[in-house]
């Protein structure tokens, strides 16, 4: 019988590549500690973008959700910066204000409405990614 | 006039040093100037013939640059490229009190995946040498006579290496990038930097180093578009011997070296305690 190859998931990757990044002398994948997030855990989020900030040190998408049932709550939401988003098809005008969008983040142990996001899909449809994984 | 000035700054030597000429030029001119042009101020005339008759002499030093290697365009370190293609490195071999330091932090980053080092980089302080080699956006080279400058984007960080042959300064200031000197031995830069501010961190993992850290880094073309940089880190009161590590870097041609001001929209201040910040409203 013909073995099946399994195939590792996206999240197999990026904790490989996590793993890979904070050893010793490696490059550091943010200007700070991600010990605040639950790097790794991906949850789902769907909402309305009110605003988008294409900063340094990271952009910034704030995502107003009716996530929480009657309450509507705002979502902070840190990601990388725009010298890697920059380069790999994100740019200034990604999202405005009402866009509804779907996305994936790693939330703030906290529990307060945070986290960093790893992908977004656009309204129309694309989706991009905003970590840096191997390719498959 | 002119043509014997000039002869006389490449008799000297000077042509490898053009920014001498200025004031070889200067004493060179003086008696002869005013014989000729009684009246005219010096300084007009220093404006005059340096504009005029300096430039085919900068364009004599610039012409050696066409032999260096070709590293232009925009360098991405291999980690964020293609991650797979870049080797862990060895840990150092550490002197006890730092063995110490280091073997708690690995076992708060094994008890936590992805923790990074806390440090003031949270804060927008920018990393020392040789930290600020290891960010993860790109770097680029720029040549001029006597010098090479390495331009970091994150932090928007400067090295300037001196190469046109004078020894280092005695007992600089320490600095986030320390003071470097430079030489090519063929197609590779040698760089040797001393006095890096103690209070940075030598690798992850190590807060603060001694006073005579000395970062040595030979930067060389592994292939058309790869760049091996070795570095060796020599600091008796962190490392037990010499720590030796290669990164490299991808080039992208097309790439251009964005604008990095980490105090622009910083919302992952750290305490003292090192716990973040992050705060939850639009700036």
């Amino acid at each position: 019988m013909r073995k099946r190859r399994v195939q590792p998931t996206s999240r197999t990757w990026l904790r490989i590549l996590i793993g890979a990044l904070s050893a010793v002398s490696a490059i550091a994948i943010a200007h700070h500690s991600t010990a605040m997030f639950e790097w790794g855990k991906e949850v789902p989020l769907e909402g309305t973008v009110v605003k988008w900030e294409w900063t340094q040190p990271h952009t910034f998408l704030w995502v107003q959700s009716q996530r929480q049932g009657a309450t509507a709550a705002q979502y902070a939401l840190e990601g990388m910066s725009p010298s890697w988003l920059g380069r790999r098809g994100w740019n200034r005008k990604s999202f405005s204000p009402g866009d509804k969008v779907k996305l994936v983040y790693y939330p703030l142990k906290d529990g307060r409405n945070g986290g960093f996001y790893v992908r977004v899909t656009l309204p129309d449809g694309r989706t991009l990614d905003a970590l840096p994984q191997r390719a498959p | 006039m002119a043509v014997h000035l000039f002869a006389l700054a490449s008799a000297r030597g000077l042509s490898q040093r053009p920014y001498a000429l200025a004031g070889m030029t200067t004493r060179g001119r003086q008696l002869p100037m005013r014989k000729a042009f009684p009246g005219v101020g010096m300084t007009a005339l220093t404006l005059l013939f340096t504009s005029a008759w300096a430039s085919p002499q900068a364009l004599n030093a610039y012409a050696p640059l066409a032999q260096l290697p070709d590293w232009s365009g925009a360098w991405e370190p291999m980690a964020m490229a293609h991650p797979e293609k870049e080797p862990r490195p060895a840990p150092p071999k550490l002197t006890p009190l730092y063995a110490k330091q280091y073997a708690a932090y690995q076992e708060k980053n094994r008890k936590t995946p992805g923790l990074n080092f806390v440090s003031k980089v949270a804060n927008c302080v920018p990393p020392g040498l040789p930290g600020s080699m290891l960010q993860p956006y790109p770097i680029e080279f720029l040549f001029t006579p006597g010098r090479v400058t390495i331009l970091i984007e994150t932090y928007s960080i400067v090295r300037r290496v001196y190469t046109d042959g004078s020894p280092a300064p005695t007992e600089p200031d320490p600095s986030y990038q320390g003071t470097s000197v430079g030489h090519w031995e063929g197609p590779g830069l040698v760089i040797d930097t001393t006095a890096i501010l103690p209070e940075t961190a030598p690798i992850t993992g190590i807060l603060g180093h001694g006073d005579d850290l000395r970062v040595s880094e030979r930067i060389q073309l592994s292939s058309p578009d790869v760049l091996a940089i070795t570095t060796t880190l020599t600091d008796p009161t962190v490392f037990a011997q010499p720590y030796t590590f290669t990164t490299h870097y991808q080039r992208h041609r097309d790439w251009k070296i964005m604008e990095y001001v980490c105090a622009q929209n910083n919302h992952d201040s750290v305490d003292d305690q090192g716990h973040a910040h992050f705060s939850l409203e639009p700036k």
